[in-house]
Formats: structure tokens, C-alpha cells, sequence
């Protein structure tokens, strides 16, 4: 007598297989499709602007702004502290009236976070020779600092405008308005510093 | 005290014994329609002629006479009952009314009911204001059961609801005092029939249970098709008010006027659970000797039927199963921006447009066990989902619904796939619980790295297992959810290493 069930299995078996190999064709694209560097992060989720010296001549600085309205504010390449050969040595959050780092927000409303303007501190980077303050740049609720950068000061040498970013600011719709004309899209950036 | 159970040698004045009544019914509902009529005969025998005598007097049809005396079974939807029948109880020819008991004319009595207002008389308004007069509980029957034919609806079972105007309860309460009052004490009324009655609601669907089943070829009970009946009743003042005795009084009043009982008929009322609800427990703190301010009787003279609104509807029925997205310009759910549509189509739309009119139904929701973005893939074996369809006029064959299946993964631009459709009940939704509390997903992603990888990496890649990590708030989402710190598990790797060409 036959064994039908052993030929039940075997389908299953052999179904399922085909399952994974259709989920293999679609999930592994041609390695000839594919470009040699796809787009970065920022490229993708973000609007680049920038401010070139902000409040200080070289001082350049990076507002990437996501589309729910968040910006990253951070070192931009050309900062005049990059041109320290020693590079970034540390950072400091407690500045102004506040220790940055020490500020917790919580919650969805993000109610407790502190208001600044757009020429408050964030920070002070320090370099063998001198130190900088960075700006907020936009006015706005501050949300987070990346407080890595204190165990890391590196990190702002290797991707300052990733893992570097220095902090993440929530502005209200209408001081965006008011702060969008003053800063520089990408092209316009690159056309001035010649980069 | 004279027991109910003696007998009488008063020929007219036969004791009621409210058990008998029920004895009688059971034997009613097991005969045909003529030995029905007989039956109902011997029951109206054993009524006490003076109360039913006093009924009809005040206004009270036949059938409510029957109900309030608490006789149950199939005889409501006789058609044979008139004022006629009762005259071998009463013993007295009625001048105005066809006498023969078989005649139909004799329904089309005159007068609306006063405790009814005419439902049990099958007497209401259409949607069109006309007046209709059906002659009996099976014509009534057909005009629902052509209602429902009419939409199509394909059912294996009905449920009938009715609600009637809350008027109806008050003057039930209004006669049941006047009755306590007057025979309280005599013989017949202390086996409690009038305890036993039987609401007008009940009544009505004695009436209409039986022939809506011969007419649909199916049983009434409990059923995910609902035919209802609602009766509600217009007045030219538009006042609700029930104000019964002093003790445990209840004033409720919409408009200006605080009106009692014998000014009111009714205010333009639909029934509501709420108002029934709240006449009935103002009417439970009712005693004997309470002298009722504002109760009076006899009940005012109806002169408008009832509006009637009848509504057949199918509960929501549910087709569940699991949706593959193979597109990156396909939202979820259906997207629209200033009126321009975001993304290709949706999930939503694509499964829903397939179902909802192979059902021929009103409408359809479509329910994910979590989502993805719009540029994410959906792949493996699929996000769980519900397809709601409102008031589907037919329920798909499980064939039907395979076919279902197959046309949505054979459309020509393969967007989206489905796996195991199929119509689903309550457990359902206990399947999307399950979907949105199974955390462990599997992602797969697309890694470029900047120096060549060696076989020592790759292995150090898979040979992580259940690496905890903490994941902070993506800036993607930061601006509507906490900034944490959430503990995550990476369960496994599984690297497929190109090969460099």
C-alpha cells in the first residue's frame, strides 16, 4: 500500500522550498542593478542647509531638517575647528546658564524641554589650541544632545555630520519660516565654500 | 377567599386559572390552523367575560386583550381573531362588526387600538406617510419578506426585533392598575394572569415568526441578519413626560410643558431602550393604595397609526488572512493629500475592492496587525488582516472566496498578494491580537561596505545570536513618540555575501 503520507510530506516540503527560493529572487536584487554607493541617510530623509559663519566668521554649521520638522544641528565639514591638525579634543555641554547635557525630556508633548534661541550655546568644542562654541541655529525646543560626543570628541573627526551630529532641536512651523530664509541650501553652500 | 380552583356554578363567570391557559397553548401550537381557531375558541371560553367585556369598552383590541391576559402561542398569528370571537364570552352581538368569524373583512376594525395603537392590528404608516392596513399577520409578513427579497440578501436565518413607542408601556401599566384595582379581589385574578402578560413586542413577533419563515424558507432566532420594526408614534405636541404616583415619582420632560399622563398621547417619539428603561422602573415602586395624581384612565382615544421603519441589515461579517506588499509606491491604507493620492494605490483598496462587491455589500474597513511605511516591502508570509464588510447581501462560499484569493494575486501589476483568505467569525480579531503582540519580525536589508569582506567576517556577522541592544527614539518618529531608550533582542544574522564581479 502506497504511503500517501510521505508523498504529502514531500510536496510540503518541496512547496516550502519554492517559497524560499521566490523570497530569495525578491529580496536579492541583480548586483548589476545596483549603484556603486546608494544614497546616504541624509540624502534620503533630509533637507541639508547650512550656516556659514554663524555668529563668527568660519563657524559653519549644518541644519538638516526631516520632513516631520525635526532638524540635527551639527559641525559642518569646512568649521574652522577641522583646521586644527590635532582635531576635536573634547566637548563640553555645560555652557550658558546650563549643563545641555543634563536635561532629560520625556514624554510625546516633549513638554519639559528648554526653549533657545537660535544664537543660544550648545556647546564648546575644544582643539589642542582653542575651543568654539556651537550655536542652535534655530530657534526651538531642544530635544536631545548627543551626549556620546563627551566619552567621544572623535566621533565629530570621523562623521560630523552623522554620529557626530551635536543635537536635535524642535522648532515651531513659524519660526522655521523666519529662520529658513537666513540659512543656505546645498548647492548654494558648496558654490561658496568651494567644496 | 374563594379558591380559583372551586367550582362555579355561575355559568357565565367560569374561574381563570392562568395554568390552564398555558396547558391550552401548548396544545394550540401543535395543531394546524384549523384546529387552531378551535383551540383559541376554548381559551376565550375560560376568560372572565366582565374584565374582557371592560376592555373592549375602553378601547382595547383583541389581541391585546389575549396578550394581557398572558396566552402564549402561535394563536397571534391567526387571522381570525376579531371582536367576534370574543362575543362567546361576552355574549353579545356586536351591531357594527361582521359577525362571521372566517370573514377578514372583520378585521379592518374602525377604531385604533388604545393600548396598542394599532400594531397588533397590523395597522401602521409607510415611509410615505400612506396609511396601511394589512389584514393579518401573514400579509404584514409579506411585505417584510418582499423588502428582503427586493435587496437581494441570501440568509440561512433572521432575527426579528421590534421597538415599539414607550406610550405603549405606560398605558399597559395604566390598565394593569385599573384591573388590579377593580377585580383585584375576585377569584380569577388571583391566579395572576395579568403578571403573565405578554409585552406587545412579543406579541408581534408571535405573530410574524411563523409565516416570515414559510415566506424566507428559513428560522427566526438567534441570526446574523436583523429584521426590525420600529414603531414610533407622532403627536402634535412634542412632550415626553411620565409622572406616576407621589412615592418614587419621575418627571422626565423634554419641550416647556410638563404634561400628565391623561393629557399626553405621545411626543414625536422613536423608541428608545433608555425611555422604556426609565418608564419601567418608575412603574416598579407602584402600590396598591398609592393615589396616583396624574395616573388617569381611560386611556385617551387614538386617532394616528404609528409610523412604521423597517430595516433589514446583515451584521458586519469578516474576511481575514495575510497580505504580501511587493511594491515600494503602495501605501496601507488609502492616502490622500489636498485631494492627490499619495503613492501608487494601497493594500486597503486593492484586497477591499475585491471582496466588498462579491459580497454586495455597503461598504468595507480594513483592519492591519501593525503597519509598514509606504517604500517598505511586505514579504515572508505576510502581515495579518481583516476585511469588514458592512451589510453583504451574500456570504461567499469557501470556493468563492479561493477564487477570491487567486484574482487578487493574478492581477496584471502585482502589488500585493494574499494568503489564506477566508471568512472568519469572532476569532478573528483574537488572530489580530496574537499578529500585533508577535514582536519578533524578520527585516532584511541592503548593505553596502567599504572594504572587502573576508569569510572570518561573515562569521562573525552570523555567529551573533540574541545580542541585546538599546535603541533610541528613530528621528523618523521622534517628533510624536517618547525620546527612550527601548531594549531590543537581534535574534540572528543571516549575511549572503555578493560576489564581486
Amino acid at each position: 500500500m502506497k504511503d500517501h503520507s510521505v508523498d504529502h510530506t514531500i510536496n510540503l516540503e518541496h512547496e516550502q522550498e519554492q517559497e524560499q527560493d521566490s523570497l530569495h529572487r525578491i529580496l536579492v536584487p541583480d548586483v548589476r542593478d545596483l549603484p556603486l554607493t546608494p544614497p546616504s541617510a541624509i540624502e534620503s530623509n533630509f533637507v541639508s542647509y547650512f550656516a556659514p559663519d554663524f555668529t563668527k566668521p568660519g563657524h559653519d554649521q549644518y541644519v538638516y531638517r526631516h520632513a516631520n520638522g525635526l532638524c540635527v544641528i551639527g559641525l559642518a565639514r569646512t568649521h574652522v575647528a577641522f583646521k586644527d591638525t590635532s582635531g576635536i579634543t573634547a566637548v563640553d555641554f555645560n555652557v550658558g546658564k546650563s549643563d545641555r547635557s543634563g536635561i532629560k525630556v520625556t514624554g510625546k508633548r516633549k513638554k519639559n524641554a528648554q526653549h533657545f534661541e537660535s544664537n543660544s550655546a550648545l556647546c564648546k568644542v575644544n582643539t589642542d589650541d582653542a575651543s568654539y562654541i556651537v550655536r542652535c541655529c534655530v530657534k526651538g525646543s531642544l530635544l536631545e544632545v548627543n551626549d556620546r560626543l563627551i566619552k567621544q570628541p572623535g566621533l565629530l573627526n570621523s562623521s560630523a555630520d552623522r554620529e557626530g551630529y551635536i543635537a536635535i532641536i524642535m522648532p515651531k512651523p513659524a519660526d522655521w519660516l523666519k529662520v529658513k530664509g537666513s540659512l543656505l541650501g546645498l548647492e548654494e553652500y558648496k558654490k561658496l565654500r568651494e567644496c | 377567599m374563594a379558591n380559583a380552583n372551586t367550582n362555579n356554578t355561575e355559568a357565565e363567570h367560569v374561574s381563570f386559572d392562568s395554568e390552564a391557559a398555558h396547558v391550552i397553548s401548548s396544545a394550540v401550537e401543535c395543531h394546524g390552523d384549523d384546529d387552531d381557531v378551535g383551540a383559541l375558541h376554548d381559551v376565550v371560553k375560560g376568560l372572565p367575560s366582565h374584565a374582557v367585556k371592560d376592555l373592549l369598552s375602553v378601547g382595547v383590541c383583541t389581541r391585546c386583550i389575549l396578550r394581557l391576559f398572558g396566552i402564549r402561542g402561535n394563536i397571534y398569528s391567526i387571522s381570525a381573531i376579531s371582536p367576534s370571537i370574543l362575543n362567546s364570552v361576552i355574549g353579545e352581538q356586536r351591531h357594527d362588526e361582521d359577525i362571521s368569524s372566517n370573514s377578514k373583512e372583520s378585521e379592518f376594525e374602525e377604531v385604533l387600538c388604545a393600548l396598542c395603537l394599532g400594531i397588533l392590528q397590523f395597522t401602521y404608516c409607510d415611509n410615505k406617510e400612506i396609511p396601511v392596513k394589512k389584514g393579518s399577520a401573514s400579509d404584514m409578513a409579506v411585505a417584510i419578506s418582499e423588502l428582503v427579497k427586493q435587496e437581494g440578501y441570501q440568509i440561512d436565518s433572521f432575527s426579528l426585533e421590534v421597538s415599539v413607542p414607550p406610550i405603549i408601556l405606560e398605558n399597559e401599566n395604566s390598565v394593569r392598575l385599573y384591573m388590579k384595582r377593580k377585580y383585584g379581589t375576585e377569584p380569577w385574578f388571583q391566579g395572576g394572569p395579568f403578571s403573565q402578560s405578554i409585552s406587545a413586542k412579543d406579541a408581534l413577533k408571535f405573530s410574524l415568526a411563523k409565516p416570515l419563515e414559510t415566506l424566507l424558507d428559513c428560522k427566526s432566532g438567534i441570526s446574523n441578519f436583523r429584521i426590525r420594526l420600529t414603531f414610533s408614534h407622532k403627536a402634535s405636541k412634542v412632550v415626553q413626560s411620565v409622572a406616576v404616583s407621589k412615592q418614587g415619582c419621575k418627571r422626565i420632560k423634554t419641550g416647556n410643558s410638563v404634561d400628565s399622563l391623561d393629557d399626553s398621547v405621545a411626543g414625536d417619539i422613536k423608541c428608545s431602550d433608555l425611555a422604556d428603561a426609565t418608564v419601567e422602573r418608575s412603574f416598579d415602586g407602584l402600590q396598591d393604595n398609592e393615589s396616583s395624581e396624574c395616573f388617569k384612565f381611560p386611556l385617551q382615544k387614538v386617532n394616528d397609526a404609528c409610523h412604521l421603519v423597517l430595516l433589514c441589515q446583515r451584521t458586519p461579517i469578516y474576511f481575514g488572512g495575510r497580505y504580501l506588499k511587493y511594491s515600494r509606491n503602495v501605501s496601507q491604507t488609502r492616502w490622500i493629500i489636498d485631494d492627490e493620492r499619495m503613492g501608487e494605490a494601497s493594500v486597503e483598496e486593492i484586497i477591499g475592492s475585491n471582496i466588498q462587491p462579491l459580497c454586495q455589500g455597503d461598504n468595507y474597513k480594513f483592519h492591519a496587525a501593525g503597519r509598514e511605511d509606504i517604500d517598505v516591502r511586505m514579504l515572508g508570509s505576510g502581515r495579518p488582516f481583516l476585511v469588514e464588510v458592512q451589510n453583504a447581501r451574500r456570504i461567499p462560499s469557501e470556493a468563492f472566496v479561493r477564487e477570491i484569493e487567486t484574482n487578487i494575486n493574478n492581477l496584471e501589476n502585482k502589488l500585493v498578494g494574499v494568503k489564506n483568505l477566508k471568512v472568519v467569525g469572532i476569532e478573528g480579531w483574537t488572530m489580530m491580537r496574537e499578529g500585533e503582540a508577535e514582536k519578533q519580525k524578520q527585516y532584511a536589508a541592503l548593505v553596502w561596505i567599504s572594504h572587502p569582506l573576508e569569510d572570518v567576517d561573515l562569521d562573525s556577522i552570523s555567529s551573533l545570536k540574541d545580542m541585546k541592544i538599546l535603541q533610541g527614539t528613530p528621528i523618523r518618529v521622534l517628533h510624536r513618540r517618547s525620546p527612550l531608550q527601548r531594549e531590543k533582542i537581534i535574534h540572528w544574522l543571516e549575511p549572503y555575501h555578493y560576489d564581486e564581479n
